[in-house]
């Protein structure tokens, strides 16, 4: 029987073209302009490191100005950075499985000697701990990050991603080989595949949607060769801060801490250090705020860093209500087409189809014309998107189509040709065969 | 003749797709009515003066990087070489690029000490060109000395000796009382004096609250990062950037990361508002063509359903004119229909995105432009369908076929 309705739906498509093509492009218009929007929300909400996200923790402690909170709006969100002595606090405690403290900062690059038509380029650098790698799950062409000694040591070891080690040593696998920053030698220990994690969850401050670091180097190397933060730094205290050395040692707030627990108890327990920590320093006259640490996951986090812009909401908004016109459209069209039909319904109730068999066809007919209707719309999508990508030049990585956009789309079309669908069809179903066999 | 009677009750017999077509120009008006303000509120701002000579400032930054880097050497070399070039009307060092969404912000007193009332202020460190090469004027006070500008390298508090405020600074401070000559202080209780103010300065953050808020501090930058402006004689910017790029790349002991014109960063920091624009032109536009064609569908069912009564009508005396000018108004009641139940929804869309979102209140007037734009689409849609009606013959009337 379905092979027989597809027969008629098709049919009673080709009789009006053109309704069949205005209702098709009432949905193509609706569908394409939703899947456009949808898809840079969808992008801009996703979280990149789903699969761990019931283990990995951004941790904040509030120690900020006790005349007023860090957020004006949400004052029970602490400041979004650690200080440098509460990060090297915190890195001591073994309660979680891993700990990464880290921040940015620039070098120099000089490519190797025999490079000479490459000029000395600016990077950006993070400055991690090593438990970066393991933590974030960040994929290796070659070699590997570099372990707890290193770290202690403030060894010369870098990790390049794929785009400098392209750059420097022409692609090749340079693990062991040297790298000259800032006029010092290092020693490359690894080089990752291309990692752009869309946001870029670990470090929201500068550009949730930023490109990843270019180059990873020990934590303690910042300190050692004092070398000047790229990131955000905001101090409230008005201390005297005349050399590096005071800079570490103030409340200014500059470094971003993450850590791994892998389970409910140890995330109690941490916690408890963490109050525990706040509450001896409180009696050195540091933390004049409430005590307010928090450990938030990373889809929590992304929330609270507000990753996606107000604009992306409205427009999203905007969108369906642009559906709703375009639903209304299709119900007047299909209404208009329908009870045009409506002798031959009558013909086919007269002989025979009861009222489940007609309302069954016109079903199948409208999901031909929302499938047809998906369709053309997820390529309008596909060329809005693709205009977008100017609009959105930095970050072309949130315009890309992916399948499960294109899976919501054709759902979607569906869906709302369906809905189109249900008055009209109800009135079709109703039709007296007999009023219309008599008028010729 | 209005007709007002007939065509209510022949609208009657199709209610379904006359509500059909009034609450698609209910949606199209509150959609209509709120992105065309918001795209107001978007061009508005992007069009603020920056205070300084956008057109012609350009900007580098250099990193140097070999050991025993001399930084205020090459500074000043780099500037003297730059302000040497024909075609440079000024030079100066500059810590960070307005409205680049990156920079430095203070707080600032008028008394000294931990319970003075604060005012926040978005500062530049320049030096004695520095006021010249960003192209703003003075409005009261002086420039910069050569002696007071600090080269002090590294870290430190030390405060600055003197500062040029720009006057929304000065009103956020001093009120409406002169600035210049008045001590300000930082949070450490160091002094500094006003030496001048100028007309009006945008800081590093577009959406900043208080963005014109801005102070000038002489200092050289600290290495190792130095950033310039140089102000190029109209017309020159272009071939300017070319040959800074040249003259200051024979230093190999540091990066010239970036020649750029103010543009690049202008470009950059206002891409969401152009987007949000273009985004919401192109929604204006497909609603209302949507809609036009949902009135075009209607009035073209209609008059398919009605032929007899039009013809009937034609045979008993109707002229042309008559039948065009029913659906004429037929049209014009759906539409202002519509319209009311638009206007409510308008306003309450409105309400609710100033609420959620912090935009500000829906000017009614965005409304009353879209019940216009709406009532003339209306009467062009229904216009070819209205003159088909026209057209039946009055011979259908008679016709039992």
């Amino acid at each position: 029987m379905f092979a027989y309705y597809l027969r008629l739906g098709l049919a009673s498509l080709r009789r009006t073209p053109m309704i069949t093509v205005l209702t098709i492009a009432a949905i193509a218009l609706g569908i394409g302009v939703c899947t456009t929007t949808l898809t840079v929300y969808h992008l801009m909400s996703s979280n990149p490191i789903e699969h761990r996200n019931e283990v990995l923790y951004a941790v904040t402690m509030d120690g900020w100005d006790p005349d007023q909170p860090w957020h004006s709006d949400r004052p029970h969100l602490p400041p979004p950075e650690l200080t440098y002595r509460d990060a090297q606090a915190l890195l001591e405690s073994d309660i979680s499985d891993r700990r990464v403290a880290m921040r940015k900062t620039t070098v120099a690059v000089e490519p190797a000697e025999a490079r000479t038509d490459v000029a000395p380029f600016l990077i950006e650098v993070r400055l991690t701990t090593g438990d970066f790698f393991a933590m974030f799950d960040t994929p290796f062409e070659y070699g590997s990050g570099w372990d707890a000694a290193a770290d202690a040591e403030a060894n010369r070891v870098v990790v390049l991603s794929e785009e400098t080690n392209e750059k420097a040593f022409g692609g090749i696998d340079s693990v062991g080989r040297t790298i000259r920053l800032d006029g010092r030698d290092y020693e490359v220990v690894g080089v990752l595949k291309d990692w752009n994690p869309t946001p870029k969850f670990y470090d929201l401050n500068n550009g949730p949607f930023d490109e990843s670091e270019e180059i990873y180097m020990p934590f303690a190397l910042g300190e050692t060769q004092e070398m000047q933060p790229a990131g955000n730094v905001n101090c409230w205290k008005n201390e005297q801060i005349d050399s590096f050395r005071q800079f570490l040692d103030s409340e200014c707030i500059w470094i971003q801490f993450w850590v791994e627990l892998g389970s409910p108890a140890k995330v109690e327990r941490f916690q408890a250090f963490l109050d525990a920590y706040v509450g001896e320093q409180k009696k050195l006259g540091r933390f004049p705020r409430p005590l307010n640490n928090r450990l938030d996951r990373v889809s929590d986090w992304l929330d609270i860093n507000e990753v996606v812009q107000d604009d992306n909401r409205v427009l999203v908004g905007l969108s369906f209500m642009f559906l709703a016109v375009c639903l209304l459209n299709m119900i007047g069209l299909l209404l208009a087409k329908f009870l045009g039909a409506a002798p031959i319904v009558s013909l086919r109730r007269a002989l025979g189809a009861s009222r489940s068999a007609i309302v069954k066809q016109h079903l199948v007919e409208v999901g031909l014309i929302g499938v047809a209707g998906g369709i053309a719309g997820l390529v309008i999508a596909g060329f809005g998107l693709a205009a977008l990508e100017r609009l959105y030049s930095q970050y072309e990585h949130l315009t890309r189509l992916d399948v499960a956009m294109l899976g919501v789309g054709l759902v979607i079309a569906v869906a709302t040709g369906m809905l189109a669908g249900l008055y009209p069809i109800w009135r079709v179903s109703r039709v007296q065969p007999a009023v219309y066999l008599k008028t010729q | 003749m209005l007709e007002l009677g007939p065509i209510l009750s022949a609208l009657s017999r199709n209610r379904v797709a006359a509500i059909l077509v009034m609450l698609q120009i209910a949606i199209t008006l509150a959609v209509v009515a709120n992105a065309a303000f918001i795209i107001e509120q978007r061009l508005e701002k992007m069009s603020r003066p920056t205070g300084i000579d956008s057109d012609n400032v350009f900007f580098v930054q250099s990193y140097g990087f070999a050991p025993g880097y001399d930084a205020l050497a090459v500074i000043r070399s780099d500037l003297d070489e730059i302000r040497a070039l024909p075609g440079v009307v000024a030079a100066s060092a500059l810590s960070s690029i307005p409205l680049s969404g990156g920079g430095s912000q203070s707080t600032y007193q008028i008394t000294p000490g931990e319970d003075a009332p604060t005012v926040e202020g978005n500062y530049f460190e320049i030096d004695e060109y520095g006021i010249e090469a960003l192209g703003v004027p003075l409005v009261a006070g002086r420039n910069f000395r050569a002696d007071e500008v600090q080269t002090d390298q590294g870290v430190t508090s030390k405060f600055v000796p003197a500062v040029i405020v720009t006057r929304d600074f000065a009103r956020d401070l001093f009120g409406d009382e002169p600035a210049v000559g008045r001590q300000v202080y930082d949070g450490l209780g160091q002094a500094a004096t006003v030496v001048g103010v100028i007309e009006n300065m945008q800081g590093s953050w577009v959406n900043a609250t208080r963005l014109t808020s801005v102070l000038l501090h002489p200092r050289l930058p600290t290495p190792p990062i130095a950033r310039y402006v140089v102000r190029a004689q109209p017309g020159q910017r272009d071939a300017l950037i070319a040959e800074v790029e040249h003259l200051l790349a024979s230093n190999r002991d540091r990066v010239v990361t970036w020649v750029r014109p103010h543009d690049w960063f202008l470009d950059r920091s206002y891409k969401p508002d152009l987007r949000m624009v273009v985004f919401l032109g192109v929604l204006i536009v497909w609603m209302l063509l949507l809609t036009g064609l949902g009135v075009v569908g209607l009035a073209s069912f209609l008059v398919r359903v009605r032929t007899r009564q039009i013809g009937t009508r034609r045979a008993v005396g109707a002229t042309r004119g008559a039948i065009l000018r029913y659906f004429l108004v037929e049209n014009w009641l759906l539409t202002t229909a519509g319209a009311v139940l638009g206007i409510l929804l308008a306003f309450a869309f409105g309400h609710w995105l100033s609420n959620e979102y912090a935009l500000p209140r829906l000017a009614p007037h965005y409304v009353a432009l879209g019940v216009l734009a709406l009532w003339i689409l209306g009467q062009l849609a229904v216009l070819v369908p209205a003159r088909r009606a026209a057209a039946i013959s009055p011979a259908i009337a008679t016709r039992t076929v």
